[in-house]
C-alpha cells in the first residue's frame, strides 16, 4: 500500500498527448509517467502479476474439480487408465520444469545486479528446458494419437490384457507368463504367474463362451431380433498389427494371430498359435475367436472352451439387450466334453495348470487385477481429463516460451538495470505458476496407485 | 449551508476557476487518438458507447419477445425464433451491458479520478480490455447470422451440446468478454491500492470505490471459472471430448455448477457497483454525509465473500443433494444481511435530508424500492419448499429482473447522468431527464409486478406459448415494456443531443464533495491540474450552489466565505 508515499503527480515533465510516454529525470526509461517513481512502477506491476496467478488458478480450479469428481465417483477409471501414462517421461519433464524455475529465479536476480550476460543465459536456459518439456509432451502425445489412446469420442484403443507390460515388467513374471487368471469357481480373477495361454476372458463380459467350434456368430439387439448396427465394422489393421506384434514376442508365438468380425468367422481350426482376446471399449460389439488349445478341448482334453466371443457393451443396459448366437460345427463323436464344474474340482489335467493363488491379494494387487480386464465403462474420461490439463498446462508453457523470448530480446538490447527489472521479476513468477500446476498435475495423473 | 438568497449577485457570476489545459476531449484530435488512446476517460467513453449500443441491442429483443407473448400461439415469430430472441437478449444484456455496466464504462472514466490518480495503473492493459470486449461483443452479435443462439444465457449442457446453433461462437465470446472483465478487474484493484494520494486512506475512499473495489476482486476470481467452462464447452462442442456429455461419462450437472460458480458472483459483479452509485447519489442529492459508513464499506466487501458460496441455489432441482440444498439455501439467507443493511443506511442517509429531486436523484430512489422488491422476492426463492414450485417460473424472471434490471441498470441510468456533465461537459436536459427517469420507474414495475403474479400462477419461464388465463399479464407486462423501452431510449438520446444543445457544465454540478467534483470539466489530460486536495468525505457544509447547478468549495473562495458569514 504506497498511500502515503504516493504524493501527487508531477505533471510537468511530460507534454500533451496521453502516450503515456517516459518522462522521469534520472530513471529508466521505461519508467512510465503516471508512476511516482520505479519503484511505484514496480510495486503495481508485482501486484498485478499477484493478482494475475490467483485468477490463473482460479482458471485451472475447474479442472481440478472436474479431476476430483470423476476420481471420486469412478476411481476404476483411474487405476485403470493410468498406465497408458508414462512414469519416466513424466518425472523428465518434472525435473526440467524445476531446473528451468530455478534459471528464472537465478534470472531476476541476474536483471536485479545488472549481470547482462548472466542474465542472457540464464534466460536462454529457461527458453531450452521450456522447449524440451514441449518436445517430450509431444511424444507423449503422438504416442496416445497414434494409439487412439484418446478423449472422449476418439478413445478407442486397442487392449490386450495382460500386455506384454504386465507380462514382462510387473510382478516379475517371466517371459510367455501373466500374473491374472480368471478363476471361475471363485468368480474373481487371481494373482500368481501363468502361463499366458491360460489367460482366459471375464465371463461378464463375455457373450457367451462357447464349448464346440463356432462356425458363425449372429449378434442381434431388441426384441425383434434386429442385427446391430455396427457390429460388422472390420477390426483395424492397427489392432490386427498390434495382437501379432505381442504373438511373437512371446516364446511359442512367432504365428499371426487370428482375429475376426462376426461376419467372417473364420473356423477355429483355420487358426493357428497362440489367440488373444482383444478388448475394445467402443460401443460397437465385436467378436475376438479364442481358438486356444483348440484341438484338444475339441476332444475333451480341455476344461476350457473351445471359442470364447467377447462382446463389449455399451452400458449395461445393452447387456440384457443384446443377444449373441454361435452356432457349432458339429462335435465329434468321441470323446463327450466333460462337465466344465465337474472340471473343476477335480485334479486339472496334464497341461493346464491349476489356479492357484500365491498369497492373499493386496489391495495394490486388486488394482492391477481390475486393470488387466477390458477398461471400464467411460474409461475415455480420464483421457478427457488428461488432455485438458496438460494441454492448457502445455499452452501455458508456450505462451512462457514467447515471453522469454521477448524477455531475452529486450536483456540483449540492454533494457534491463537494476533500476528496471519488472518484467523478468513477473514473467518469473508466472513461469513459477506454470511450473507449481505441472508439479501437482505429475503425482495426479502419472503416479496413480 | 448558505442558502441561494444569502449569495450576493456579483458571486452568481463568479468566472469558474480557469483551467490552464485542454480538456481530454479536445487534446488530441483524429479516430487513432481514440483507436489508440490509453486514457482512462476516453476508454470509458468508448465502452460507455459500445454498451449504451447493445443496450438498444439487448433492448430490441427484449421487445420483439415482449410483442411475441402478445397473444398465446404465434403472434410475430414462431418457437424457434422466439428462443433466439430470449437467449439474445439475455446473454446481450448480461454479458454486454450490466456486468461491463458500471465498471467499466462509467468506473473507467469516474473510478480513477474520484481516488485521485491521474490514470488506471495500466493504461495498455485497460485498452486491450476493452478491445477484448470488443471482440467478444462482435462474436456474440456474429452468432446471429451464423445460425443464431437457442440456449439461454446459461448455455446449459447437454442440450448446449446437440443444438445446431452457433454456441461455439457464442462461447468464444464469452470467453473473451470473461478476459476484459478479469483485466479490468485487476486493473482497478492494483489501481485502487496504489495509486491513492495523499491523505486517501482506505476509510476516506468514496463507498463508489468501495464498491469498484469488491467487484474487482469478484472479476478476478470468480471469471476464471467461467473462462475455463466456456472454454471446456467450445472444446466439447467440436473435439467430442465428452467432459459434459452423459453419453461419454461426462456430467451436465458440472457443468451448472461451474457455470453458477462464476455466474452467481457475477450477479454480485452487476449489482454491487449499483449499490455504489446509489450511495454517492443518495448522499450527492440528500445532502447528508452517508448513514454508516463503514457498514456499507464492509457490507460490499461481505456480499462480495458471500457471493462465492451460494451458488448452489441455483440448482435446488438439478439433483443437488439434500445436504447441499440445505446448505445453500441457509447460505443464501445470509446474502439478505448485508443487503439490507445497506438498504437501512440509504433510508437513513434520506432521512431528514435536504432532498432534491434531480434526475440522478430519481433514480437513486427508484433503486431503492425496485431492490427492497427484488431483494426480498429472492428470499422466495431461497426457501427450498417454495423454491419448487417457483423455479422456472416467471416468478423467477420478475425476481431477477427488479435486482438486474430494476437495480443495476437503473443505478447505471442514476450513474450516467449524475455524471455525465463531468466527463462531457455538458448538462443534458433536467426535465426530459426527470421524465424518462419517472417513465422507466413505472414502465418497468407495469412490466414485471404481472410476472410475479403469472409466475405464482404458475407461468414457465421461457415458453412460446401460454394458457389464456396468463393473456392479460402478458398484455400488461408488454405495455409496460414498450414505457420502459421508450423511456430508456428517450434518455439516451436527450443525452447524446446534450453534446450539441447541452449548456456547458459547472467543476460541480451538484454539490459532491469527493474529487471528481474538483477536477476540471471536462477533466484534462491527467486529470487534476495540481496535485488533488483530500476534502472530508460527504460533508457537504464547505459547499455552496452560487448559481444553478453550479457549486464551489467555501474554502476556496474568500468571497463565498464571507456571504456564508452573512448568511448567518
Amino acid at each position: 500500500m504506497s498511500a502515503s508515499d504516493h504524493d501527487g503527480h508531477g505533471h510537468d515533465d511530460h507534454g500533451h498527448g496521453d502516450d503515456h510516454g517516459h518522462g522521469h529525470a534520472g530513471q529508466s526509461r521505461f519508467i512510465q509517467h503516471h508512476y511516482d517513481d520505479a519503484k511505484h512502477q514496480f510495486d503495481s506491476g508485482k501486484f498485478g502479476i499477484w493478482l494475475f496467478l490467483a485468477q490463473e488458478v482460479l482458471f485451472f480450479s475447474a479442472l481440478f474439480v472436474a479431476y476430483v469428481l470423476y476420481r471420486v465417483h469412478h476411481p476404476e477409471i483411474y487405476s485403470y487408465a493410468h498406465k497408458w501414462l508414462d512414469v519416466k517421461y513424466g518425472a523428465i519433464n518434472t525435473a526440467v520444469l524445476i531446473f528451468s524455475s530455478l534459471t528464472a529465479a537465478w534470472a531476476v536476480r541476474a536483471a536485479q545486479l545488472g549481470q547482462k550476460k548472466l542474465l542472457i543465459a540464464c534466460l536462454a536456459t529457461t527458453i531450452v528446458c521450456a522447449c524440451t518439456f514441449l518436445g517430450i509432451k509431444y511424444i507423449e502425445y503422438h504416442h496416445k494419437w497414434k494409439e487412439q489412446i484418446l478423449f472422449g469420442k476418439f478413445f478407442d484403443p486397442c487392449v490386450s490384457p495382460g500386455g506384454e507390460e504386465l507380462i514382462t515388467r510387473k510382478n516379475k513374471c517371466e517371459g510367455t507368463k501373466s500374473t491374472v487368471q480368471f478363476d471361475e469357481a471363485a468368480g474373481k480373477p487371481t494373482a500368481g504367474c501363468f502361463e499366458i495361454s491360460k489367460l482366459d476372458l471375464d465371463p461378464d463380459r463375455v457373450g457367451i463362451q462357447a464349448d464346440c467350434q463356432v462356425s458363425e456368430v449372429k449378434i442381434s439387439k431388441g426384441a425383434d431380433g434386429k442385427e446391430v448396427e455396427g457390429a460388422s465394422r472390420p477390426i483395424t489393421n492397427r489392432c490386427k498389427d498390434e495382437l501379432v506384434e505381442l504373438l511373437e514376442k512371446t516364446e511359442s508365438g512367432g504365428k499371426v494371430g487370428h482375429v475376426a468380425t462376426h461376419e467372417t468367422p473364420k473356423p477355429a481350426e483355420e487358426a493357428q498359435g497362440q489367440q488373444f482376446p482383444c478388448w475394445r471399449p467402443s460401443f460397437q460389439p465385436f467378436v475376438c475367436l479364442d481358438a486356444t488349445d483348440a484341438d484338444k478341448r475339441l476332444h475333451g482334453q480341455g476344461s476350457k472352451p473351445t471359442a470364447g466371443i467377447l462382446v463389449e457393451y455399451g452400458d449395461e443396459l445393452e447387456r440384457h439387450d443384446v443377444k449373441i448366437n454361435a452356432t457349432c460345427k458339429e462335435r465329434p463323436v468321441t470323446p463327450p466334453p466333460s462337465d466344465v464344474h465337474a472340471d473343476k474340482t477335480n485334479t486339472p489335467e496334464e497341461g493346464v495348470k491349476a489356479v492357484q493363488p500365491l498369497h492373499e491379494l493386496t489391495t495394490h494387487e486388486e488394482h492391477e487385477l481390475e486393470a488387466l480386464g477390458p477398461p471400464p465403462e467411460h474409461t475415455g474420461m480420464f483421457l478427457t481429463i488428461y488432455f485438458a490439463m496438460t494441454g492448457l498446462h502445455g499452452v501455458h508453457v508456450l505462451v512462457g516460451i514467447l515471453v522469454f523470448i521477448w524477455l531475452l530480446f529486450r536483456a540483449i538490447r540492454g533494457d534491463f538495470t537494476s533500476d528496471y527489472f519488472g518484467p523478468v521479476d513477473f514473467s518469473a513468477l508466472y513461469w513459477h505458476i506454470v511450473d507449481l500446476i505441472w508439479i501437482f498435475l505429475f503425482p495426479l495423473l502419472y503416479l496413480i496407485h | 449551508m448558505a442558502t441561494e438568497e444569502s449569495i450576493p449577485e456579483s458571486l452568481k457570476t463568479l468566472p469558474q476557476a480557469p483551467v490552464s489545459e485542454p480538456d481530454f476531449l479536445h487534446i488530441t484530435k483524429g479516430w487513432k487518438s481514440w483507436a489508440f488512446t490509453l486514457d482512462h476517460k476516453r476508454i470509458g467513453m468508448m465502452y460507455l458507447f459500445g454498451i449504451l449500443f447493445s443496450l438498444l441491442l439487448g433492448g430490441s429483443f427484449a421487445l420483439l419477445l415482449r410483442t411475441e407473448l402478445w397473444a398465446p400461439g404465434k403472434t410475430i415469430v414462431g418457437p424457434d425464433t422466439y428462443n433466439q430472441f430470449f437467449t439474445l437478449h439475455g446473454a446481450v444484456m448480461v454479458f454486454l451491458v450490466i456486468i461491463p455496466g458500471i465498471p467499466a464504462a462509467l468506473g473507467n472514466i469516474i473510478m480513477p479520478i474520484q481516488l485521485g490518480a491521474p490514470d488506471v495503473a495500466f493504461p495498455r492493459l485497460n485498452l486491450a480490455s476493452f478491445y477484448l470486449w470488443c471482440s467478444g461483443a462482435l462474436l456474440l452479435v456474429l452468432t446471429i447470422p451464423f445460425g443464431g443462439l437457442d440456449t439461454g444465457w446459461t448455455l446449459y449442457t447437454p442440450y448446449s451440446l446437440e443444438t445446431k446453433t452457433a454456441v461455439m461462437v457464442a462461447t468464444s465470446g464469452v470467453f473473451l468478454l470473461g478476459f476484459s472483465s478479469i483485466f479490468t478487474g485487476l486493473n482497478f484493484l492494483v489501481t485502487i491500492h496504489k495509486f491513492r494520494p495523499q491523505g486517501m486512506g482506505w476509510f476516506q475512499l468514496p463507498l463508489n470505490i468501495w464498491a469498484i473495489y469488491g467487484t474487482a476482486i469478484m472479476q478476478v476470481l470468480a471469471t476464471p471459472v467461467l473462462g475455463i467452462t466456456v472454454l471446456l464447452l467450445t472444446v466439447e462442442r467440436f473435439a467430442h471430448i465428452g467432459i459434459f456429455d452423459p453419453t461419454m461419462g461426462g456430467d451436465p450437472v458440472l457443468f451448472q455448477h461451474f457455470f453458477w460458480f462464476y455466474s452467481h458472483p457475477a450477479v454480485y459483479i452487476m449489482i454491487i457497483p449499483g449499490m455504489g452509485v446509489i450511495s454517492e447519489l443518495i448522499s450527492v442529492y440528500a445532502r447528508k454525509p452517508i448513514f454508516g459508513y463503514r457498514f456499507v464499506a464492509y457490507s460490499s466487501l461481505s456480499l462480495a465473500l458471500l457471493s462465492f458460496l451460494v451458488w448452489g441455489h441455483h440448482m435446488f432441482v438439478s439433483g443437488q443433494s439434500r445436504l447441499a440444498n440445505m446448505v445453500f439455501s441457509a447460505l443464501t439467507f445470509t446474502v439478505g444481511i448485508p443487503s439490507a443493511i445497506k438498504v437501512f443506511n440509504w433510508v437513513a442517509t434520506l432521512y431528514k435530508g435536504d432532498i432534491r429531486l434531480k434526475t440522478g436523484m430519481i433514480y437513486g430512489l427508484s433503486f431503492l424500492l425496485l431492490f427492497t422488491i427484488g431483494g426480498l422476492t429472492g428470499l422466495f426463492l431461497g426457501i427450498l419448499s417454495v423454491d419448487v414450485h417457483l423455479h422456472d417460473t416467471y416468478f423467477v424472471v420478475a425476481h431477477f429482473h427488479y435486482v438486474m434490471m430494476g437495480s443495476t441498470l437503473v443505478a447505471f441510468l442514476g450513474a450516467l447522468h449524475h455524471w455525465w456533465p463531468k466527463f462531457t461537459g455538458r448538462m443534458y436536459n433536467e426535465a426530459v431527464g426527470q421524465l424518462c427517469g419517472l417513465g422507466v420507474f413505472v414502465g418497468f414495475n407495469i412490466t414485471f409486478l404481472p410476472q410475479f403474479v403469472m409466475g405464482a400462477r404458475g407461468m414457465p419461464r421461457r415458453y412460446w406459448d401460454y394458457d389464456p388465463q396468463y393473456q392479460i399479464f402478458h398484455q400488461i407486462s408488454t405495455i409496460g415494456a414498450y414505457i420502459l423501452g421508450f423511456s430508456i431510449f428517450i434518455s439516451v438520446v436527450s443525452l447524446i443531443a446534450s453534446f450539441k444543445y447541452g449548456k456547458k457544465a459547472a467543476r460541480n454540478p451538484w454539490g459532491g464533495s469527493s474529487l471528481e467534483w474538483s477536477a476540471p470539466t471536462p477533466p484534462t489530460l491527467y486529470n487534476f491540474e495540481k496535485p488533488p486536495v483530500v476534502h472530508e468525505l460527504y460533508n457537504y457544509d464547505d459547499l455552496v450552489e452560487v448559481a444553478p447547478d453550479r457549486w464551489e468549495r467555501l474554502s476556496d473562495a474568500p468571497e463565498l466565505q464571507d456571504a456564508k458569514k452573512e448568511a448567518h
